[in-house]
């Protein structure tokens, strides 16, 4: 377990100011890095506690993969933003929440800045989309989360 | 079904085995919990409603529900986003009789695939920690990913066997879950393999290790602390037996009642093989899969004493 160090901490809230609008995120939480750029989020207390034990494996829950300078939010990740998210969120209806879930390829409205974007549908956060230049969504969906298609 | 398994449960005192055998051949009612960190009881529901689910709550569980109508959940946008959690509704019990509150420090010994940590995380609130363990390096995946999908952000994760855990947490824990590997009698209807598989060698084995387990979750509870122990087996050599050894072995372990409300279950058993157990067993609940139409359970609340009080 290697918590972000000040750096490391300040660079990715930067990326996450510039890429979706978001103001001090994660804010009470440890941030851990998780090899392969991916970003873990813990609570101050359970960080504490995995000190004191042994084995151990994992801590708290994935919130986000830094690729290439760019920020792609897992489904939780964007869930605890909730609310701080203010740029590149696209709205999705009830259809459209599912066709994201299932990872499939969607076309996208409107102009957007940057590689990435998150879906929303109501209140509901889907974590990040990669959007291509001709505006074309690929959803960031793991196998394992996706809806089974019919 | 072997012979020497209904030879078994027929010594087993009030076990019905025409009625056992009837709830064998029914498929166990589908549970699921709403996810109350994510979003709200109602939202999430009134989700559920608008697609056509149709459900009734579950008494002895908060949050839990019973699935009457409307298709596989499993395969729904709210389950993928980690709004509801699969699981039987009695499976839902133990956790309900451990009740953790905000800022209880909590193990799961053997915690793969993960519901009943869930389960814990939710009850937390936010508030305190889940420590999952488990020694199935394949499991752990599955509980990781039921952590990651119901957002629990207060977690640890170990994987160890749980039997050494003191060795590094002893006297730590606020409450400890022992929901030990069983013989499985109590859900032959998910997989009738079970009853193939069964044998009393198998019992006797497990029976070991579920003590072996049991006092390792003790050793780690403060004094003053709760632990609960349960299996889905109906076996007295995996529940009472194992109880009655605890109680012998730590005199500072003291059973406490149950109080589940609307769940149908009898005492645990206090006379086995012609030998009297300890009378306080009959504090412990054996829940047989006819008495609901669900999961079969065995339940026990064990208080650790602070200076032998």
């Amino acid at each position: 377990m290697r918590v972000l160090d000040a750096g490391e901490r300040k660079y990715f809230e930067l990326r996450l100011k510039r890429q979706y609008g978001v103001d001090k995120a994660f804010e009470d939480l440890i941030l851990i890095k998780a090899g392969q750029g991916r970003v873990r989020a813990v609570t101050k207390e359970a960080f504490e506690v995995a000190k004191r034990l042994k084995k151990v494996q994992q801590v708290g829950v994935y919130v986000a993969k830094i690729s290439k300078g760019d920020v792609i939010l897992s489904i939780e990740g964007s869930q605890m933003l909730n609310g701080k998210i203010t740029k590149n969120v696209i709205d999705l209806d009830e259809e459209g929440a599912e066709r994201w879930m299932k990872a499939e390829v969607m076309p996208a409205q409107g102009t957007w800045e940057g590689k990435y974007l998150v879906g929303r549908c109501g209140d509901l956060y889907l974590g990040s989309s990669r959007i291509t230049r001709d505006g074309k969504l690929y959803p960031q969906i793991a196998k394992w989360r996706r809806v089974p298609i019919e | 079904m072997s012979e020497d398994l209904k030879e078994y449960l027929n010594k087993i005192p009030d076990l019905d085995l025409d009625l056992f055998l009837e709830s064998c051949e029914r498929s166990l009612p589908e549970g699921f919990r709403v996810n109350t960190i994510k979003s709200s009881e109602e939202k999430i529901l009134n989700r559920l409603r608008r697609k056509g689910f149709i459900f009734e709550k579950i008494p002895w569980a908060r949050y839990g529900y019973i699935l009457k109508e409307g298709g596989e959940l499993g395969r729904t946008l709210e389950h993928m986003l980690g709004l509801i959690y699969l699981q039987g509704p009695v499976s839902m019990a133990p956790v309900e009789v451990l009740d953790p509150k905000p800022g209880d420090i909590v193990l799961d010994l053997c915690a793969a695939p993960g519901s009943k940590s869930t389960q814990i995380a939710q009850l937390l609130g936010g508030e305190g920690v889940i420590v999952a363990n488990d020694v199935h390096h394949e499991r752990i995946k599955a509980l990781s990913s039921n952590l990651q999908r119901f957002g629990v952000i207060n977690c640890v994760i170990t994987l160890t066997d749980g039997r050494k855990y003191p060795k590094f947490a002893r006297g730590f824990f606020d409450k400890v879950l022992v929901d030990v590997p069983c013989s499985s009698l109590g859900i032959i209807s998910k997989d009738w393999g079970i009853a193939k598989s069964w044998s009393s060698s198998l019992v006797q084995r497990l029976s070991k290790i579920q003590y072996q387990l049991l006092a390792a979750g003790f050793d780690c509870l403060k004094p003053g602390g709760v632990l609960v122990y349960s299996t889905c087996t109906l076996t007295v050599e995996e529940n009472e037996l194992v109880i009655d050894r605890l109680l012998k072995e730590r005199k500072n372990a003291r059973l406490d009642e149950i109080h589940l409300p609307s769940l149908r279950f009898r005492k645990g058993v206090v006379e086995w093989d012609g030998k009297h157990l300890d009378q306080d067993l009959e504090k412990t609940i054996r829940i047989m899969p006819y008495d609901n139409w669900a999961e079969g359970f065995y339940i026990a609340k064990i208080v650790k004493e602070v200076d032998g009080k």
